[in-house]
C-alpha cells in the first residue's frame, strides 16, 4: 500500500480545514474595518491593532501574563529538572508510587485544581497576587517539566553517562558536563511550552485572579462576555504569531508531538 | 600476590544471577580475555570491576588495596564501551581530554598527552573534529585514546571490536595488542569471539552461567578443554557417542577406540586434529582409527571439509587444502593421535 | 555508590510545592463539602452532609448532569468522526509533510482556547462565515442561530478535544502493524474490506481510549460552554465555577466538584476497561 489514499486524504484535509478555520478567521477578521464582529468584513484596516496599542487594561494584563510566564517558568525548571534527574537516573523504593504522584496534576481537571486554589488562597489573600499566580500556575508547569525531563533524561544513553564515571567525574560532574548539555535541546523545549502553558492558563487564572492583578486570558474572557467587536482577533494574532514562534522552535529540538504526547 | 584480584563475585538481580562466583588472578600487565556467549555474566563482571555495578558479595582488590566498594570515578579504570559511548556534545580533542580535565591536569599537559593519544591511535589532526564525523572505526580508536590517556591502572574493553566490519576488526586487533603490549597495560577484554580471545590475550577465562569454567593460554583452552561447554564453545569439535562392547571396552560406532568406559559420555575430537588415511594402512600404537564412509567433501577456502558417515553418525575431518580430498563414497579410515581424544559426560537434560 | 542514594534528595523541592499547592488544597476542597451554608448565605464551619443532601435533592443538579453527559457524549462522537480519518491519514501517509501535518492537526491544542472560542463565534455568528454564507446563496433569509446555544458549544467542544483524540489514537495506531494491512490486500480484501476487517478492529481500544479521553476532557472543559454558551448553557462545569466566584457558595461548589470528579474517575475507569477488554 502506499500513502494514505485519495478518499481519505481529501476526508483529512476537510478535517484540516475545520481545525484550522477559527485561527485563520481570527487573523482575517483583525484587520477588519467595521465595528462588529462580521464575516467576512466589509473593509480591512488597522484600526484594532490601533486600538490594542491603546487599551491600557488588556496590555497591563499582557504584562502581567509575560512576568506570570517568566516567573513560572524558571522556578518550574528549578523544581521540576532536579525532580526528573532523580525520577529517571536513581533506584530508589517507591519511584513508580513517586512518579504517579508527580504526574497526578496533569490528570486532574483545571476546572477542580482552580476551585481548590481559590478555597486555599482566600483565607491567604493570596488571590489576584503575583505569588498566588504563580503558585497556581506551577500546578499544571511542574508536573508537565517533571514528565517531560524524566523521558528525555530516561532516553539518554546509559552508557555516555558511565563513560564519564570512569574517566574520572564525580556524579555531579557527570551530571554537569555529560546529562545537561545532552539534554539542552529538550531543556530550552521544556521551558518554552512551560512559558506556553502558564501564558494561556484560563481556568485556574479565572479562579484565583481579581480586579487588580488580571492575566491576559482572563482579560480576554471579560471583554468577549461583555463586547463584541474584533479588538480580540488584533490581540490574537498577536498571541498566534508567538505560539507559532514557541511551536517552531520546540518542532526544531524535539518535536512538538513527543513533546506533549505521552 | 596478584596485581588484580577478583574473589567470589557474584551480582544478582531479583531471583536471576548474573555472575555466580567468578574469581581471578590477573598479573601486571597480562591481557586476559573473558569468553563466553552472551548473557554469561562477562560484562557484568567489567561493569562491577569499572565500578558501575556493585557486587553483591565478593571482593576486588588492585595492587594490594581493596576497591570493591570504590565509586567508579575513583577507579582510574580505561574502560572501552561496546558503544564507544563518545560524548556527542565534545569533539574528538575534548573527549580524549575529558579525564584529563576531571584529574586537574594542567593545560599544557593536557595539550600533549592529548597529541600523544592520538598519535598513539593514528588519528592525528582530527581533533576538530566531532564524533559522528568519523567513521566507526575511528570512533572505536577515539575511545582507545580517551581510555589510555589517564594512564590507567586497568584497561577494561567491552565487546570492543563487535561493531565494525571483519576487515577493520583484524585490522584493530593487531593494533590494540600491540598498543597493549607497548605500554605493558594491564588488560582485561570481554568478547564473545573466540578468534579476538585466541589472538589478542596471554590468557583467556572461559565463562559460562556466571562462573568462569576454565582459565588457561590459548592452547590449554582449545587442546585442553577442561569442561564440555569449553570444548563445545571455542572451537569446533566432533562429538561422538561413547558405548561399550560385550568385552568391556569403549566403542564409537562399533569399533572399539583406545579411552576409558564412561557411561553417558561423548568422546571430543577437533576436526582439524583427524587425518584421512586409506582403510588398508594399519593402526598405529598412539592413534585412534574408525573407518566409515566418505559423504562428501566441501572446499571453504583454507581448508577442505569431509564429512564422514560411519555406522551410528557422521563426523568432519579438516585437511589442509591443497591435499586431494578423497572422492564420495569410498571407504576410509579416520585417525587421530590417541592424546587428542578427551571424554565428557552427556549433561543431564 | 553514594551518589545515586543522594539522588532522592532532588525530590525534596518538588514532593514540597506539590504537597502545599496541590495535595493540601485538594484536602481543603474535599473538607469544605462537608461544610454547610447558613440562611444569610454565610459558610458555617459543620462536618455535616447536608450541602451535599441538598444539593442532590435539587432537581437542577440532575439537569446538569445530563447536560454535561449529553453535550460531552455528541461532541466526543462527532471529534472521534473527524479524528479518526485524520490520526488514519496521517499514519499511512508518505508525505514529506508528515511531521508537519501532525503538527498542525494538534496545533489548536497549543493555541489559547480564548481565541479560538473567538473565532467559532466569528464563524458561526449571526453576521459570521456561514450565515453570510447561506443567506448570499440565498438558501436562507434569517440568520441560522449557531452561538449562544448548545449548537455552538457543541461544535467548539469537539474541535477543542479533537488534537487530544489525534494523538492518543496515533499513539494506539503505533501498535498496528501495516503489514497486516499489506497482507489483508495480497489476500484479495479490498482497501474497504481491509479497513473493516483489519485496520478497524485493530484500532478499537485505541478508539476506546480516545473517546474516553475526548469525553473526560469535555465534561471538564469551562470556557467553551461559557462563553460559546453565552450564558444559555448550563452544564456542570459552568455551575461550579458560578457557585464559587459569583455566588461565592464554596460548600455547594466543592460538593459539585468531588460529584463531577467521580463521574470522570468512573468514565476513565470504565475507557480503560473497555479499551483492555478490546485489546484481546
Amino acid at each position: 500500500m502506499t500513502g494514505a489514499g485519495r478518499v481519505l486524504s481529501s476526508f483529512a484535509a476537510l478535517v484540516y480545514a475545520m481545525i484550522l478555520s477559527p485561527i485563520v478567521v481570527v487573523v482575517m477578521l483583525s484587520f477588519s474595518a467595521d465595528n462588529f464582529i462580521v464575516f467576512p468584513p466589509s473593509g480591512y484596516s488597522l484600526r484594532w491593532f490601533q486600538q490594542l496599542v491603546g487599551n491600557g487594561p488588556l496590555l497591563a494584563a499582557l504584562w502581567l501574563s509575560v512576568q506570570v510566564a517568566a516567573v513560572v517558568t524558571l522556578l518550574s525548571l528549578a523544581v521540576g529538572v532536579p525532580a526528573a534527574l532523580a525520577l529517571a537516573k536513581g533506584r530508589f523504593a517507591g519511584k513508580a508510587a513517586l512518579t504517579s504522584f508527580f504526574l497526578a496534576p496533569l490528570l486532574l481537571p483545571t476546572l477542580i485544581t482552580g476551585l481548590a486554589l481559590l478555597l486555599f488562597f482566600s483565607p491567604l489573600k493570596l488571590t489576584a497576587t503575583l505569588p498566588g499566580l504563580v503558585l497556581g500556575h506551577m500546578t499544571v508547569t511542574v508536573p508537565f517539566v517533571i514528565r517531560m525531563m524524566t523521558t528525555a533524561l530516561a532516553n539518554l544513553p546509559d552508557d555516555i553517562e558511565a563513560a564519564a564515571a570512569t574517566l574520572g567525574a564525580t556524579p555531579w560532574r557527570v551530571v554537569r558536563r555529560v546529562t545537561l548539555p545532552l539534554a539542552t535541546p529538550g531543556l530550552i523545549a521544556c521551558a518554552c511550552l512551560s512559558f506556553l502553558l502558564s501564558f494561556d492558563e484560563t481556568v485556574i487564572s479565572l479562579f484565583i485572579a481579581g480586579p487588580r492583578a488580571s492575566t491576559l486570558p482572563v482579560e480576554m474572557v471579560r471583554y468577549v462576555e461583555g463586547r463584541t467587536d474584533p479588538l480580540i482577533a488584533a490581540l490574537s494574532v498577536v498571541l498566534i504569531v508567538a505560539t507559532l514562534a514557541v511551536v517552531l522552535v520546540v518542532e526544531r529540538l524535539v518535536g512538538v508531538a513527543r513533546a506533549v504526547g505521552k | 600476590m596478584s596485581y588484580l584480584e577478583l574473589a567470589g563475585l557474584q551480582k544478582r538481580y531479583g531471583n536471576s544471577v548474573a555472575v555466580d562466583d567468578v574469581s581471578l588472578l590477573v598479573e601486571q600487565g597480562e591481557a586476559v580475555a573473558l569468553l563466553g556467549p552472551s548473557g554469561c555474566g562477562k560484562t557484568t563482571t567489567l561493569r562491577m570491576l569499572a565500578g558501575l555495578i556493585e557486587p553483591n558479595h565478593g571482593t576486588m582488590t588492585l595492587d594490594g588495596s581493596e576497591i570493591t566498594r570504590l565509586p567508579a570515578h575513583k577507579r582510574n579504570m580505561g574502560y572501552v564501551f561496546q558503544s564507544y559511548a563518545l560524548f556527542p556534545h565534545l569533539s574528538v580533542g575534548r573527549n580524549i581530554a575529558f579525564g584529563l580535565e576531571e584529574r586537574g591536569v594542567s593545560r599544557a599537559e593536557i595539550d600533549k598527552r592529548v597529541q600523544e593519544g592520538l598519535a598513539l591511535v593514528r588519528l592525528s589532526g582530527l581533533e576538530q573534529r566531532r564524533p559522528k564525523e568519523l567513521s566507526g572505526g575511528q570512533q572505536q580508536r577515539v575511545a582507545l585514546a580517551r581510555a589510555l590517556v589517564i594512564q590507567p591502572s586497568v584497561l577494561l574493553l567491552d565487546e570492543s571490536l563487535s561493531n565494525l566490519d571483519a576487515k577493520l576488526r583484524d585490522a584493530m586487533r593487531h593494533e590494540i595488542r600491540s598498543i597493549q603490549r607497548t605500554l605493558g597495560i594491564t588488560t582485561l577484554f570481554v568478547t564473545h569471539d573466540q578468534v579476538e580471545a585466541l589472538t589478542m590475550c596471554d590468557r583467556i577465562a572461559v565463562m559460562h552461567r556466571g562462573r568462569i569454567a576454565q582459565i588457561g593460554n590459548a592452547e590449554d583452552i582449545y587442546d585442553r578443554p577442561a569442561t564440555r561447554f569449553v570444548a563445545e564453545f571455542v572451537g569446533r569439535a566432533n562429538v561422538l557417542p561413547l558405548a561399550r562392547d560385550a568385552q568391556g571396552r569403549a566403542t564409537v560406532w562399533e569399533q572399539p577406540v583406545p579411552v576409558e568406559p564412561t557411561q553417558n559420555a561423548d568422546l571430543f575430537v577437533r576436526p582439524q586434529r583427524m587425518r584421512i588415511v586409506p582403510v588398508s594402512e594399519p593402526a598405529g600404537g598412539d592413534t585412534a582409527r574408525l573407518t566409515g564412509r566418505v559423504l562428501r567433501s566441501v572446499f571453504v577456502g583454507d581448508h577442505v571439509e569431509v564429512l564422514v558417515e560411519g555406522a551410528g553418525g557422521q563426523l568432519t575431518v579438516e585437511m589442509p587444502s591443497g591435499s586431494t580430498a578423497p572422492t564420495e563414497g569410498t571407504e576410509v579410515a579416520v585417525v587421530w593421535p590417541r592424546a587428542e581424544s578427551r571424554v565428557f559426560a552427556r549433561e543431564a537434560t | 555508590m553514594t551518589a545515586s542514594r543522594r539522588l532522592p534528595l532532588l525530590l525534596i523541592p518538588a514532593t514540597l510545592l506539590l504537597l502545599v499547592v496541590y495535595v493540601w488544597p485538594s484536602l481543603g476542597l474535599f473538607r469544605n463539602a462537608f461544610n454547610e451554608v447558613g440562611p444569610t448565605g454565610a459558610m458555617v464551619e459543620a462536618w455535616s452532609l447536608a450541602t451535599a443532601r441538598a444539593t442532590f435533592h435539587d432537581s437542577f443538579t440532575f439537569e446538569l448532569t445530563l447536560n454535561s453527559l449529553w453535550l460531552s457524549a455528541v461532541s466526543t462522537l462527532i471529534a472521534l468522526c473527524l479524528a479518526y480519518p485524520v490520526s488514519l491519514f496521517l499514519f499511512r501517509t508518505d508525505s514529506r509533510f508528515r511531521g508537519l501535518l501532525a503538527v498542525v492537526a494538534i496545533l489548536p491544542m497549543l493555541v489559547s482556547g480564548v481565541v479560538r472560542v473567538f473565532g467559532w463565534l466569528a464563524i458561526l455568528g449571526d453576521r459570521g462565515l456561514v450565515n453570510t454564507t447561506l443567506q448570499s446563496l440565498g438558501l436562507i433569509t434569517t440568520p441560522l442561530k449557531l452561538v449562544f446555544n448548545w449548537t455552538g458549544v457543541t461544535i467548539g467542544l469537539a474541535e477543542s478535544i479533537m488534537p487530544y483524540m489525534i494523538l492518543a489514537l496515533l499513539a494506539g495506531f503505533g501498535r498496528l502493524d501495516r503489514t497486516l494491512e499489506e497482507a489483508a490486500r495480497s489476500l484479495g480484501a479490498s482497501p474497504f474490506r481491509t479497513f473493516r476487517r483489519v485496520t478497524l478492529p485493530l484500532s478499537l481500544p485505541a478508539i476506546a481510549l480516545a473517546a474516553g479521553l475526548g469525553f473526560v476532557l469535555s465534561m471538564s472543559a469551562y470556557i467553551t460552554p461559557k462563553l460559546l454558551g453565552g450564558g444559555r448553557v448550563f452544564v456542570l462545569a459552568t455551575e461550579i465555577f458560578e457557585q464559587a466566584t459569583t455566588n461565592t457558595n464554596w460548600p455547594v461548589a466543592a460538593v459539585l466538584a468531588i460529584y463531577t470528579l467521580i463521574l470522570l474517575l468512573v468514565l476513565l475507569v470504565v475507557s480503560n476497561l473497555v479499551a483492555r477488554r478490546l485489546q484481546r
